[in-house]
């Protein structure tokens, strides 16, 4: 297997076992949750131009709306908004920092946030827990930190920069 | 610098509607996908409800096969772990059952000697009087350490009598009036009691030293070590009938036994502390032991011994199991290897027999052709004599063997 093998279907296959997996990423604590598909798309968008590719990301959002029994395209919706803010922001950035990206990443959470959840709530009278949807949001933000260091490792380890 | 209107209106365009190398579609025009898709699953449309249903099954089935190695590998730390928690439980039980199969007899036997020495006990010290007093004076003399109690000869309280705070020994009455008595504290460099240091049943006497401890005397000190690192309790030994025996007083100090110094009584209790006393008497009494209960004891003492023997009975038998089993072992693998033996040893015969028969049929055939040659003329068949026999027939055979033809009388 090719180092660029790797370093390209990588994350496209963390999206998806996130996602079709049982055991996915957005983890229940009590008051601790975060949404790991997010900080994975918006990194890799950010990062990569086309990272994973926009059709996947599409398709994996029509999966997520029905594993999560959503209505179909709400969740592709949420992921290409913040393909659309990590382009803008890569398109805008000259000199990339990483507390830049974070903020920027809080921004376009809250923003799609609220676009889904009024989404939900106008169109489909969905019933939403804003604690736990709050949590998921600072959780979420939080770990984009930690994650965009993780993924930076990764992927240098994978191109063989460490040797 | 800040970023002209231009600026943001390029980059936007350009996040929307740039495709990347491999990029089939705009963001935008996934984007509008998207909506599109939303907006026709609010109206109930043929063609999207049954495009929904096709990409539901594909995905359920997905995430089917996706989570079939999770599962698979869940499943299975489970059922292994169950497994394990089943045994260690077995262990357990097995080993628990054994035990309490084993204490059971012994408790019975424990009980029953139990039951034995506390009716000596109850016999042998009867309680004579006891009252409850309080504590009027504890000022602590320089040269004797005692209280006064509120209670005197009017209340039956006589000179020799032992107090107690709760269980433990405080001291003993030496003076009695009519309304108060007076009390020397074990503490007093006074007081001489009898005592036995437990668990080593070592006898002794205390003396007090004035202070909240005391001092062993007249005690064999090389007998007293701690090697077991138990407490080593200090007890009334009764002896002299004024305290009854087993009244907790203090404990050993473990570094005096280490170092040989002089053993030191620590007391439980604090003198000084002291508000309600109890006073109480005990006299010896002869043992009495009518033809009945020497009847019961007797009895209950064979039960004793008859159990003590059945638990050595079944701790031998226990031995001999295991040595039965060790010698049954044995002989079934002696069994086996013998049965192989005779196996072996049968088709060896059955060969050998063979080999017999071969011989001896050998043998036969050398005997006949020896024969053969000399009195095969007198049996062959010719054209002259056809009474004889075909060469190569039975008869023939036997006729050779019988070396000429049996004359027929």
């Amino acid at each position: 297997m090719s180092k660029h093998f790797l370093y390209k279907y990588t994350p496209v296959f963390l999206l998806f076992m996130s996602i079709l997996n049982e055991i996915d990423f957005n983890l229940e604590f009590k008051y601790f949750s975060f949404n790991f598909v997010y900080i994975l798309i918006f990194y890799y968008s950010l990062k990569r131009e086309g990272g994973i590719g926009y059709i996947l990301i599409f398709i994996a959002g029509l999966f997520n709306d029905v594993i999560n029994g959503l209505p179909m395209g709400i969740s592709s919706l949420s992921y290409l908004l913040l393909c659309v803010s990590a382009a803008y922001l890569r398109n805008i950035t000259l000199r990339p920092s990483l507390i830049k990206d974070w903020i920027s990443f809080l921004i376009s959470i809250l923003i799609l946030n609220f676009i889904t959840y009024t989404y939900l709530i106008l169109f489909f009278n969905y019933e939403i827990n804003y604690l736990y949807q709050t949590s998921n949001i600072i959780g979420t933000f939080l770990l984009y930190y930690i994650f965009s260091y993780i993924f930076k490792f990764y992927n240098d380890f994978v191109l063989g920069k460490y040797k | 610098m800040e970023p002209s209107r231009d600026d943001f209106v390029i980059a936007v365009r350009s996040a929307f509607l740039r495709k990347g190398n491999q990029q089939k579609f705009s963001l935008l025009s996934l984007i509008l996908f998207s909506i599109i898709f939303l907006i026709l699953g609010n109206y109930n449309f043929k063609i999207i409800n049954f495009n929904k249903i096709v990409i539901k099954e594909i995905i359920y089935y997905s995430s089917f096969i996706v989570n079939l190695p999770e599962n698979t590998i869940k499943k299975s730390f489970n059922k292994i772990s169950d497994h394990f928690d089943h045994y260690d439980d077995y262990l357990i039980t097995k080993n628990q059952l054994k035990e309490l199969k084993d204490k059971d007899l012994e408790k019975k036997i424990i009980i029953f000697e139990n039951v034995e020495l506390k009716k000596l006990i109850d016999d042998y010290f009867v309680e004579d009087g006891q009252a409850f007093a309080k504590v009027l004076i504890d000022k602590e003399s320089p040269f004797l350490r005692s209280i006064v109690i509120n209670k005197g000869s009017r209340n039956g309280v006589k000179e020799g009598m032992a107090v107690y705070d709760d269980i433990y020994l405080v001291g003993k009455v030496v003076e009695v009036n009519f309304l108060t008595s007076r009390v020397l504290l074990i503490s007093d460099i006074n007081s001489k009691v009898p005592i036995t240091v437990q668990p080593l049943n070592i006898q002794g006497i205390m003396s007090g030293l004035g202070q909240r401890s005391g001092q062993l005397q007249y005690i064999n000190k090389e007998k007293i070590n701690n090697d077991n690192d138990e407490k080593l309790i200090v007890v009334t030994s009764g002896v002299g009938g004024i305290f009854r025996s087993g009244i907790p007083i203090g404990e050993i100090n473990s570094t005096d036994i280490l170092l040989g110094k002089k053993l030191i009584v620590n007391y439980y209790k604090d003198f000084s502390q002291l508000k309600y006393v109890k006073i109480s008497s005990h006299k010896k009494e002869n043992i009495n032991i009518d033809q009945s209960n020497k009847a019961i004891f007797k009895a209950n003492n064979k039960q004793i011994a008859k159990m003590n023997s059945q638990s050595k009975d079944i701790k031998v038998l226990r031995q001999q199991k295991i040595i039965n089993e060790e010698v049954q072992r044995k002989l079934q693998s002696d069994n086996t290897r013998l049965k192989k033996y005779l196996t072996d040893t049968q088709t060896k015969l059955i060969e050998s027999n063979k080999k017999i028969n071969a011989v001896q049929k050998k043998s036969e055939d050398l005997e006949f052709l020896e024969l053969n040659l000399s009195y095969g003329h007198k049996c062959r068949k010719t054209m002259f004599r056809s009474h004889l026999f075909k060469v190569g027939t039975d008869e023939y055979r036997n006729c050779v063997l019988n070396r000429g033809p049996i004359k027929k009388n």
